[in-house]
């Protein structure tokens, strides 16, 4: 008989000894656990918010309770909402020193490096603790410029004519349940404004890191890119693991205008008792060019899905995309796009890997409106399944609207090829190198499209320890 | 007035986004629903025994609806030919459901070409070792008639093949849906399983949605699957045009040129030629 049995290769777990470092809970303030009106009136008299922003809130909220939960996607059966705390304040103020800011959590920002990345390698820094941003700062050349780079809550405050006319209008609180709640509660986040005609060459960041237990984070991003400038956004979040549900429920509004180009990468390693409902949308006008690129490893439950409306005529997106599953988690990541405009033209290009029982799911959806004629898109995922215990399904969808189009997906399912390892172990490669080679060639479009600092944490991420174990 | 509800008659095996509105199929309208809420009509089960070798021929010119179930016993091989030309005012519903055993073979080769609305669904099982599947399908649409294909390829043996290629072009304000599943099950080693779709959209107006899946719950498999949508090709149709032929005429030879892998897969010469004239009308209607 026939010996099916093949060899396997064993790959280790994303190490996260790093990020599970937990701090001691020091917060200044909680809300009770759930959701109330109460709670909502609570985070925004904290915050000191004008009325309108509280009124945005109340509306959100009561969207929230008259939405349904979503009937598709991943079990989100645990995260019940009565036992999340939706806003934990850290004992500290916001600052624009390091040294200013408290030891402990000075200590948590340097272990992942943010501190010494901005010396070398970062225009602005931005870091979120919990519900609170705790540090932030802009280089002074790029604000003499009049680029805009604060944490949200300052944005309300000093800016609220431009707060007002794009927050939660291309995420408004109906377009979905978490949606709503995010608008109902959302705390933190970053705010980035660059003038007509800046170029922004160095990156930004934003680090995102939750430490405390059974709570939610529900940071709010809104990037404005005005015509023919340009900008590189690098968004970063983490979290120790514990025993109960956290929750994150973040949004990312990004407006690209005219000519303008903006890249927005993601490195997102959330501890592995995370519910990570995310939404990301980006509206690109006439000559605008979007660029995702997206890194998911974290989490026990990720829906993320990057959606781009391509709303004028010759709107770009480039979707680069690596989701890693393993033991416990089940990641349901993939883009949108939606094109409107004539010549719009998009580029999807992902990789998915699952093992150790990890579930992967690429999610997609291309819709072409009849007036974009001549648009054209191309999707690519590919997913590698490591073991037999693990699951990776594609779901993509392409509704033409269109004729005068050009529309190709293709989609390729596997392992790693026997005849592969063959060939590069016949050339004298061991097979553990060997296996390490085709793991980094399969994630290489990706981690290419990172700054060289971000890809080699990416790698570091994926921290392929191949053992080569037989049968 | 009364709204008469909606019959569900099909899902995608796994569901997305309500918005894009394909995670469900509906009975159309005219057709009546028999006791426990399945559309009326004929249902044929039929096996294939042990070693045989079986050509069978289903024509909707008529009849509206059916369900047809094959097992397909080890070393068996069907295959069927389903030619759907109803009128342009008939609802169409139908549902074809076949089991290969080991070593079994299913070829099956569908022409959807009337019918004012189509649903209909194809699930093929392999369920033994070494089965094979192989799906061809064409469709047309014209006019105002709505398309909506769900085809499942489940394999479930070691080194079973799965191969579904469906081939289609749309014009008038035609809209389509396929839905085109390979779905690996844990145990299914050293499976192949192929999927291609192929759209021409031959004017503005129509409305494409295609949902190519690809489900694995085991890792020894190799599985590929690919969409091309697109206007007729510019050059072949100035080519042929160039030779003496209107574009009605250009645009028939360009899509029987698509189809032409799945057309010549009908063995019945008869009912070929009249498939062929099918499709020749309805593109000199040009509507």
């Amino acid at each position: 008989m026939e010996d099916l049995t093949k060899k396997k290769t064993y790959v280790a777990d994303v190490e996260r000894t790093l990020y599970d470092i937990r701090d001691e809970d020091r917060s200044s303030y909680k809300t009770a656990k759930g959701l109330t009106e109460d709670i909502v009136r609570d985070i925004s008299a904290k915050k000191e918010e004008p009325e309108w922003m509280l009124q945005k809130r109340l509306e959100a909220l009561r969207i929230y309770h008259q939405m349904p939960m979503p009937t598709w996607g991943p079990d989100i059966s645990a995260l019940h909402m009565d036992d999340i705390v939706t806003y934990v304040r850290p004992d500290t103020k916001m600052t624009g020193n390091w040294k200013e800011v408290p030891k402990e959590i000075k200590d948590t920002f340097d272990r992942l490096g943010i501190p010494e990345a901005e010396k070398t390698s970062l225009a602005g820094v931005g870091a979120q603790y919990d519900s609170e941003v705790v540090y932030h700062s802009i280089q002074k050349e790029l604000a003499d410029q009049g680029v805009l780079y604060t944490d949200f809550e300052t944005a309300v405050k000093e800016y609220p004519e431009i707060v007002q006319e794009y927050f939660m209008t291309l995420i408004p609180p109906t377009a979905h349940k978490f949606a709503a709640l995010h608008g109902a509660v959302w705390s933190g986040g970053s705010f980035v404004y660059v003038p007509e005609g800046v170029h922004v060459d160095i990156p930004l960041q934003s680090y995102f890191r939750l430490n405390a237990a059974g709570a939610g984070q529900f940071e709010h991003t809104l990037i404005v890119c005005e015509k023919n400038s340009s900008l590189h956004f690098i968004e970063g979040c983490s979290a120790p693991k514990y025993n109960v549900t956290n929750l994150h429920a973040g949004a990312v509004e990004l407006f690209v205008k005219e000519g303008a180009r903006l890249r927005y990468s993601t490195i997102e390693n959330w501890s592995r008792n995370m519910m990570n409902l995310n939404t990301k949308r980006s509206f690109v006008e006439k000559d605008g060019v979007i660029e995702w690129v997206s890194g998911s490893f974290g989490s026990h439950v990720s829906c993320l899905y990057p959606a781009s409306v391509l709303h004028g005529e010759n709107a770009k997106c480039e979707f680069t995309g690596v989701t890693f599953s393993a033991k416990g988690q089940d990641l349901d990541t993939g883009a949108s796009v939606i094109m409107l405009a004539p010549h719009t033209s998009a580029n999807i290009n992902t990789r998915t890997i699952s093992k150790s029982g990890g579930k992967a799911t690429y999610r997609s959806a291309v819709k072409v409106a009849p007036a974009a004629t001549g648009a054209k898109c191309l999707v690519n995922c590919e997913s590698l399944m490591l073991d037999n215990d693990s699951r990776s399904d594609t779901l993509p969808v392409m509704d033409i609207q269109a004729a005068d189009v050009e529309i190709g997906h293709e989609a390729k399912i596997g392992r790693i090829s026997d005849e592969a390892i063959y060939y590069l172990t016949s050339r004298g490669i061991d097979e553990k190198e060997a296996q390490a080679m085709i793991v980094r060639g399969f994630v290489e479009p990706i981690s290419k499209a990172l700054p060289l600092e971000y890809a080699v944490e990416m790698n570091n991420l994926i921290n392929l320890e191949l053992e080569g174990t037989m049968g | 007035m009364e709204t008469k509800e909606k019959t569900l008659y099909s899902a995608i095996p796994m569901r997305t986004w309500r918005w894009l509105g394909v995670n469900e199929a509906y009975v159309p309208d005219d057709i009546p629903a028999a006791d426990g809420g399945e559309p009326a009509g004929t249902v044929l089960r039929k096996t294939v025994a042990a070693g045989e070798s079986r050509t069978e021929t289903l024509v909707y010119r008529s009849e509206q609806s059916a369900r047809v179930v094959y097992e397909v016993e080890a070393g068996g091989t069907l295959h069927l030919t389903k030619v759907q030309l109803l009128p342009p005012d008939k609802g169409h519903v139908d549902a074809l459901e076949i089991h290969v055993a080991e070593g079994g073979e299913a070829y099956v080769t569908i022409a959807e070409l009337g019918a004012s609305h189509t649903v209909t669904k194809v699930r093929i099982d392999l369920d033994g070792d070494h089965a094979v599947g192989d799906l061809a399908a064409i469709y047309l649409g014209s006019g105002s008639q709505r398309v909506d294909l769900n085809y499942v390829l489940c394999q479930k043996g070691r080194q079973t093949r799965a191969d579904m290629q469906v081939r289609g072009a749309l014009m008038g304000k035609s809209e389509k849906i396929f839905r085109g599943t390979l779905d690996f099950r844990k145990g299914s080693k050293g499976s192949v399983g192929r999927e291609r779709e192929e759209v021409v959209l031959l004017n503005e107006g129509v409305r494409n949605r295609s949902v190519p899946l690809m489900l694995s719950g085991e890792d020894d498999v190799d599985g590929h699957h690919a969409v091309s949508v697109g206007k007729m090709d510019q050059e072949k149709l100035f080519y042929v045009m160039s030779r003496g032929l209107d574009l009605n005429e250009a645009r028939r030879l360009v899509v029987e040129a698509s189809f032409q892998p799945v057309l010549e897969r009908i063995a019945d010469g008869d009912l070929r030629a009249e498939v062929e004239q099918q499709i020749e009308e309805l593109i000199a209607d040009g509507k």
